[in-house]
């Protein structure tokens, strides 16, 4: 029992990273319908170059996560600037494929720069473990879910309310609409970028935080893909919600389930036995937005 | 005042569909723009509204000023900031928004204050978008969808409102209350209006000024009263004879009328 909660726990706060790439993912397609394939490549550039400021640059704490949210912000620019803006009226598949280029062109540039593979973080958070009843989890963890709850309110709350946020969902209505209400799409586009490169960049940071850094911090792009399909593409409260259900099935199937079948391969397959159910069921993800038809 | 100059629009660098369109809206005017489908009223709205850029369209001859300054090279959002501003035509509302978050994007560029009192403006106008404001915008009837999009202009404090066909698939009840509105919020607010209409006779009845179309050309103008008089534009525009009666089938003509102004 107390092996099962234990999975439990850790399954559900690496579900709320996933959750956080997922709600990368979301913030891009919310705006502009772009399927966002560089995710993993994203993670994975942040979380290396935040070890870069913290290790072998040796800046303290704060100061290299000042800095790594301020490159990723740049980046998110610059993506949107170069890479995307002169496709922009061009087929969506385009600009799909353009950031399917990045996520290789991403995963290059970090092999290229840190050779070495793996490499470890030093603790971001007390390292003495909690006690939650019978199982017990390492406070990393429970940090790690925290800051992307209090990321995902925070983006929630500013999608809804604040006129960027409103701006940027009739964007993804209507393009020209919203040029005729003065506001230029391009801005939009960068906008979102860069918001969603900071919250891969968290995401990055606390994940391998957790399970160490590795080049292997790609497929975890993957696992958010399986998120945002499960939520539904565009919904932050599918994110938050099936980002635990993604976590807490692999990490059962892992830990718990395994053993009892006696099959390795299962953990990697019960988030996809249930992301085809679930679509079975309903076809726009969880959460997903129904396309509007009036009849 | 907004002055059109022989103004020549093309569009990808070889379509031409403007062939030197002149116009002028004096300020608190009702302008109506009126003409057959493809005779070029949208792309006019379009040139004014700088939206033309992102159609690939160009302003490649003549000019476009507002108080004076020439605005055929400015960005959609340049214009914008000026108080001119666009209701697309085709009620283009943002389907997945609330009816409130709907007008909200119309007054992006103002204070939370400013675009809080005018709220209640809009509101005032079209009372019925103050009953559906949590409604989501996609699941509106079709007159509060048009009542929208012509708020949402508002919200924008326009100094110009150029409405492009807001009778659109509409129920002729509905056309008479949103034309009413618009004559109301026209002399209430004194905004300038650029109207344009297919359905003539609703478009006329509140305008002070019109430019008939046809082949990228503005062929015709004159007072509200001169065009609704004028015996081409009862006969091909609101299929009346020459007479100002309802057409009869039985005097029916055999010959095509010959339009006076070509």
């Amino acid at each position: 029992m107390a092996e099962f909660l234990q999975y439990s726990i850790t399954g559900v706060t690496v579900g709320m990273i996933y959750a956080l790439i997922g709600l990368s993912f979301a913030l891009i397609w919310k705006s502009s319908g772009v399927a966002n394939l560089a995710l993993g490549g994203l993670v994975l550039i942040f979380s290396w170059i935040f070890y870069a400021m913290l290790v072998q640059v040796g800046l303290p704490l704060w100061l290299s996560l000042i800095v790594v949210l301020i490159l990723a912000l740049a980046f998110g620019w610059l993506i949107e600037r170069f890479c995307l803006r002169p496709l922009i009226a061009q087929p969506i598949l385009s600009l799909i494929t353009v950031t399917l280029g990045l996520e290789f062109f991403l995963e290059g540039l970090a092999v290229f720069i840190w050779p070495e593979m793996v490499a470890g973080l030093p603790p971001l958070f007390p390292i003495e473990p909690l006690k939650i009843g019978p199982a017990v989890v390492s406070q990393a963890y429970v940090w790690a879910a925290v800051i992307s709850l209090i990321l995902f309110g925070i983006l929630t709350l500013y999608f809804r309310y604040h006129k960027m946020g409103i701006a940027m969902r009739a964007t993804a209505d209507d393009q020209l609409a919203v040029q005729a209400c003065g506001i230029p799409v391009t801005s939009i586009f960068s906008t979102s970028w860069m918001l969603a490169c900071v919250v891969s960049a968290i995401a990055g940071i606390l994940i391998s935080s957790i399970s160490g850094l590795t080049h292997g911090l790609v497929e975890t792009g993957l696992k958010a893909f399986s998120v945002v399909i499960l939520g539904g593409l565009d919904s932050f409260i599918g994110c938050i919600v099936a980002g635990p259900i993604i976590g807490l099935a692999e990490n059962l199937g892992s830990g718990w389930l395994t053993p009892i079948v006696g099959w390795g391969g299962l953990k990697d397959v019960i988030p996809f036995i249930i992301i085809i159910v679930v679509l079975f069921i309903k076809p726009y993800g969880l959460f997903g937005e129904v396309r509007i038809e009036r009849i | 005042m907004l002055r059109l100059n022989n103004i020549e629009v093309t569009y990808l660098n070889v379509i031409r569909v403007l062939h030197g369109v002149s116009l002028e809206v004096a300020d608190g005017a009702i302008i109506a723009l009126l003409g057959a489908n493809g005779a070029g009223k949208t792309t006019t709205l379009q040139a004014i509204s700088g939206l033309l850029h992102t159609v690939e369209g160009e302003v490649t001859d003549g000019s476009i000023e507002w108080d004076g300054e020439r605005t055929d090279k400015r960005s959609a959002q340049d214009i914008s900031k000026l108080g001119i501003v666009q209701a697309l035509e085709g009620r283009r509302v943002f389907g997945h928004l609330t009816a409130e978050e709907n007008l909200m994007v119309g007054a992006h560029h103002r204070s939370r204050a400013a675009a809080r009192e005018d709220l209640e403006m809009v509101y005032h106008y079209f009372p019925r978008l103050k009953d559906v404001r949590h409604n989501t915008g996609g699941y509106l009837s079709g007159g509060e969808q048009q009542m929208l999009v012509i708020g949402r202009a508002m919200m924008a404090a326009p100094k110009l409102m150029m409405l492009d066909e807001p009778s659109l698939g509409l129920a002729p009840m509905l056309v008479e209350e949103i034309y009413e509105i618009i004559n109301r919020f026209n002399s209430e607010q004194k905004t300038s209006v650029l109207l344009v209409e297919q359905n003539v006779r609703i478009a006329l009845s509140i305008s002070h000024y019109g430019y008939i179309m046809e082949n990228g050309r503005a062929v015709l103008d004159g007072t509200a009263e001169f065009l609704s008089n004028n015996e081409d534009v009862k006969e091909f525009y609101m299929g009346l004879s020459a007479v100002g009666k309802k057409k009869s089938y039985r005097a029916i003509k055999h010959y095509k009328r010959r339009k006076r102004w070509l």
